[in-house]
């Protein structure tokens, strides 16, 4: 019952959007990329989806599905891979969320070639679209102790130097 | 060893070479002197400083006059200083500020204190940089209802501020991009961080046993720290914190952002003096702290922005349910934040007092 409510509310809530003529939501990739992108929910969609799972407040497991960073970073021309060497290991990932709450990842936390974890840029939970106050994107980071880095509304990622 | 020895050689020629090098261009010409903020290591370092405005003595000093300067407003009525008291840490004790028409603001005057660690300003964050802030009171209809072009010819008849601009940005010319320019550097001092919770940290005050429990409740069980955490006491982001169920009557930053996740929500504040900035929340509706810790304790009201830290383990709004004994303690803590040397420092106060004293009315007319 609560899920149903759940979804109604997000259908309610997109609806409202379009109705009262709210902005659509998107996630800008900006920084130093060659390719600066604004990711909306249709184009994040039609890429290459990836599986995390995360617990919840309660505890309880739940799958996401949505996009690994990589697959972004990758899209936006990013020194990943290959190139994730010399200078470039100073690079960072600074992702910033709608109420302006930010999380850093160094580049390397984020490559197939230093790790195997993947990081997630969810849109969907439970194969539906993630609740009000999570989505539309979220990001899944598996394996750490505290969420913190599993954070909501994320509306901005931007690659930077740490210049010191 | 030897190599320890090239290295403090080359340290030794590059110090050499900077001072070479500043050298002759400070015995040259006398710019403006930097201007120093000190604060806390415990504030951190993550300042708003901006590299084509840089702090200066002078600039300071031009800024703090025109933030008290009545003549900032189209028929003389408010100064910056009219909303935002000294007194009052920078707030003007109203629900909704009286501009120069007497007319009322959309929302309740913010407290200044510690700006230079912030980024997005106003309750919405819609200006990005003090300097960016500055223009809006300045010229808004019911503010100080001022129109720039016709601001810089008033400054410069006045014959006053001439040489505090050649002193600030080396020319006599009264610029509207130095007006704001000075008014931000202004701002960007006044530091409050000698309150009593900053002597505590500095293990030179021990809090009374009230104080101490409530340290502990505000920044455990009762989450305020999740917010208004660290030493600097906000963090700057967005919440709505309960105060309406849904069609907010102020949409806070969705009027910036135009995304509907955004609505009813506004910017987390500094609680630094927060005794001397009643009434409370972006429209004034609390007169009291105690009102304050009732409302995040047992009234917050659901809706579909509501922030996540408000929300219980079943995504209703929060109720905890403080005992009395608990939001008193809570409210003693916060009366530790109040810093009695910043609302009297010297250095933020009117600077036309002194210099009235002294020369009576001679200071270019009425202000």
């Amino acid at each position: 019952m609560k899920k149903i409510l759940g979804l109604l509310a997000a259908v309610v809530i997109c609806c409202s959007a379009t109705a009262q003529g709210g902005a659509a939501y998107s996630v800008k990739v900006s920084g130093e990329v060659v390719t600066p992108l604004t990711l909306t929910a249709a184009d994040i969609i039609a890429m290459p989806r990836t599986n995390a799972t995360a617990k919840d407040r309660h505890g309880e497991m739940h799958s996401f599905s949505g996009v690994a960073i990589a697959d972004i970073l990758n899209k936006a021309g990013v020194t990943t891979g290959k190139q994730l060497k010399g200078e470039n290991l100073a690079k960072y990932l600074l992702v910033t969320c709608a109420d302006n709450y930010k999380v850093v990842f160094s580049l390397a936390e984020l490559d197939s070639s230093f790790t195997d974890r993947v990081v997630v840029l969810a849109d969907q939970m439970e194969g539906k679209p993630l609740p009000a106050g999570m989505g539309p994107f979220r990001l899944i980071v598996p394996g750490e102790k505290k969420p913190a880095r599993n954070c909501m509304q994320v509306v901005g990622i931007a690659v930077k130097f740490a210049k010191d | 060893m030897r190599r320890r020895g090239l290295y403090i050689s080359l340290v030794l020629v590059a110090g050499i070479c900077v001072a070479a090098w500043v050298g002759p261009g400070r015995g040259s010409v006398a710019g403006p002197t930097p201007y120093k903020v000190a604060y806390p290591a415990y504030f951190g370092n993550r300042v708003n400083l901006r590299e084509d405005n840089p702090l200066t003595e002078e600039g300071v000093r031009l800024g703090r006059f025109l933030f008290y300067d009545k003549r900032l407003s189209r028929n003389g009525a408010v100064s910056c200083a009219s909303c935002h008291q000294q007194a009052l840490a920078f707030t003007d004790g109203r629900r909704f500020s009286v501009g120069f028409d007497s007319v009322l603001t959309r929302r309740s005057s913010m407290s200044l204190a510690n700006l230079l660690w912030v980024r997005h300003f106003f309750w919405d964050g819609r200006a990005l940089g003090l300097e960016a802030q500055a223009m809006v009171p300045l010229t808004e209809a019911h503010e100080m209802g001022q129109r720039m072009d016709s601001l810089v010819p008033k400054l410069t008849r006045t014959g006053f501020y001439g040489p505090l601009f050649a002193a600030a940005f080396g020319s006599p010319e009264v610029t509207q991009d130095g007006i704001v320019r000075a008014l931000a550097q202004f701002e960007r001092t006044l530091v409050s961080a000698d309150a009593p919770y900053d002597r505590y940290i500095r293990d030179e005050y021990t809090m009374t046993p009230a104080e101490m429990r409530g340290l502990k409740l505000f920044f455990g069980r009762a989450v305020c720290g999740n917010c208004h955490g660290g030493p600097k006491t906000f963090d700057e982001t967005y919440h709505n914190n309960g105060l309406d169920k849904g069609n907010f009557r102020d949409s806070g930053r969705f009027d910036v952002t135009g995304l509907d996740y955004d609505r009813g929500r506004f910017r987390v504040v500094t609680l630094r003096n927060i005794a001397l900035t009643a009434p409370y929340m972006h429209d004034g509706r609390f007169k009291t702290l105690e009102e304050v810790v009732d409302h995040y304790s047992d009234h917050i009201e659901p809706s579909e922005t509501l922030s996540p830290t408000l929300k219980d383990l079943a995504n209703a709004p929060a109720r905890m349910g403080l005992t009395k004994g608990e939001k008193g303690d809570i409210v003693a803590f916060l009366r530790t934040l109040t810093d009695t040397g910043f609302v009297r420092d010297k250095r933020f106060s009117d600077p036309f007092v002194g210099q009235q004293a002294r020369r009576g009315e001679a200071l270019a007319g009425p202000r």
